[in-house]
């Protein structure tokens, strides 16, 4: 992992999803990081996009796309708040929303984390059952599995 | 392209041809639009790109420990051009949530998603075949053709007078196949794909032919993190049901055998349904480890779970080497 120098931020993108999972994670970086220099954040939230046929037409995939997006956004501004009150500069706090093409969350995440260049990424865990673990995975097993060339802090 | 129309004299000289004037309706409907599928009745004709198919009733399945139910969007048909047999199935927007074990799934029927699988897997010996064509009101017809043939569970417990005879004499040949199988859902999962619904009674063994062919891909689930988790379940339950010669259930050993019964454990257990038995080298001394290990992955003793079907056609390699060499 490359060394932070003194004119690059460390950049860290916290996962999140509309969990109270995602939550502590804030709440836990807001606690832990607030204040220190040299750290920007990047809030990320992927729109878990249904599968195909889910939706009756195009009309009602949109309408679930774009309240889903609103919802996500006022959720990551409120986060983005904490994270400011706890200390980092406004300017270095920002959120992003989208969807994405790759068939899992966690995949998606990976590759924001590459684009952005983040050295860290922070996910809350939301505590799954064995069952569900079996069937449906979970992001944060799938990001501590198969992250590369940077920090993974899941927080429970 | 244009389709020529059929007339509706050639379609009655069809009929009388495939079916015998006795049997041919007295009233002729024709229907190009199979938004209504509780409409679409027998002795009706569908239109589709052009071609007539000639409606002989409903199909019927059971799902999620209900008993057989008419499948009202699904119809059998004959091809009138060519005296086929054909399965229709109709769009029938279907949303629901269901519990699988205790797991809550949302499940969605999916036209397109089964048309697309069609045309992904023409040719394919391991799937059903099929294309899709639009109605007039757009509707997504799939035009299946009929696999003459047993299913799974009805080709299993007829093979073999006793679990040892049966593992040893028909087994090795149908865990072949299963292999072969699971490398068909594996070329789905590399495009992409999803089947939906792996489950015993969606593999027909055609008839003349001898091949398993997976069908029915129009169910889709909400997959969250792990694309293939649902899949990859349907195909560690296929192989539990073809390696004990039917489901083995705590049950029934309790009935039958409390001996052994008193030493299945929890872990033993399928993950997600408790009653049956995955550890079945416990019951089966026979069945090599390596299989038995496959199987494992499934309990809810595992601590590692297949997250592809890449993965799971590794262990089911080494478990087909130690089942030739035993």
């Amino acid at each position: 992992m490359e060394k932070s120098s003194p004119d690059k931020d460390r950049h860290v993108l916290i996962a999140a999803d509309k969990t109270e999972s995602s939550k502590r994670a804030v709440l836990y970086v807001a606690d832990f990081l607030g204040g220190v220099p040299g750290i920007s954040l990047t809030l990320l939230y992927i729109i878990p996009e249904p599968p195909e046929d889910y939706f009756a037409s195009e009309a009602e995939r949109r309408e679930w796309v774009e309240k889903d997006e609103e919802e996500a956004r006022r959720m990551l501004e409120n986060y983005a708040a904490i994270l400011v009150q706890a200390g980092f500069p406004e300017e270095k706090v920002k959120t992003l929303v989208g969807p994405c093409d790759l068939p899992s969350i966690a995949e998606c995440i990976l590759k924001s984390q590459e684009e952005l260049d983040c050295c860290t990424i922070v996910v809350g865990r939301r505590g799954i059952s064995k069952k569900e673990e079996f069937l449906f995975s979970s992001t944060s097993s799938r990001l501590l599995h198969a992250a590369k060339n940077c920090a993974v802090w899941v927080i429970e | 392209m244009i389709v020529a129309e059929i007339s509706r004299a050639e379609i009655r000289e069809l009929i009388v041809l495939r079916v015998g004037a006795s049997r041919a309706p007295k009233k002729l409907r024709v229907i190009t639009d199979m938004t209504d599928f509780f409409g679409v009745d027998y002795d009706d004709v569908a239109l589709l790109g052009g071609e007539p198919y000639f409606i002989r009733g409903n199909e019927r399945e059971g799902r999620f420990g209900i008993e057989e139910q008419p499948k009202f969007w699904v119809k059998r048909a004959i091809d009138l051009r060519t005296g086929e047999l054909k399965i229709l199935k109709l769009v029938f927007h279907e949303r629901f949530s269901a519990r699988v074990g205790g797991i809550v799934f949302e499940f969605m029927r999916s036209p397109r998603k089964e048309a697309n699988i069609l045309r992904l897997v023409r040719g394919h010996p391991n799937f059903m075949q099929g294309f899709a064509v639009e109605d007039r009101a757009g509707n997504v017809i799939r035009v299946i053709d009929h696999i003459p043939g047993r299913k799974l569970h009805e080709v299993v417990p007829e093979l073999g007078d006793s679990h040892e005879g049966y593992f040893y004499s028909h087994f090795p040949a149908l865990f072949e196949d299963y292999i072969g199988l699971v490398r068909a859902i594996r070329f789905l999962h590399m495009h992409m794909s999803k089947h939906g619904d792996i489950r015993r009674d969606h593999l027909i063994r055609e008839r003349e032919s001898g091949l398993w062919r997976w069908i029915d891909f129009d169910l889709n689930y909400v997959h969250r993190e792990n694309f293939f988790g649902y899949d990859l379940f349907g195909l560690g339950n296929v192989l539990a049901y073809i390696t004990g010669r039917g489901d083995v259930t705590t049950k029934e050993l309790k009935e039958h055998n409390p001996r052994l019964f008193e030493q299945i454990l929890e872990e033993d257990l399928n993950i997600i349904f408790g009653y049956r038995v995955m550890n079945l080298r416990k019951v089966y001394p026979y069945i090599p480890l390596a299989l038995n290990r496959v199987l494992l992955h499934f309990s809810q003793g595992a601590n590692a779970f297949y997250d592809t079907t890449d993965q799971l056609l590794d262990d089911l390699e080494e478990a087909r080497s130690k089942l030739l060499n035993a």
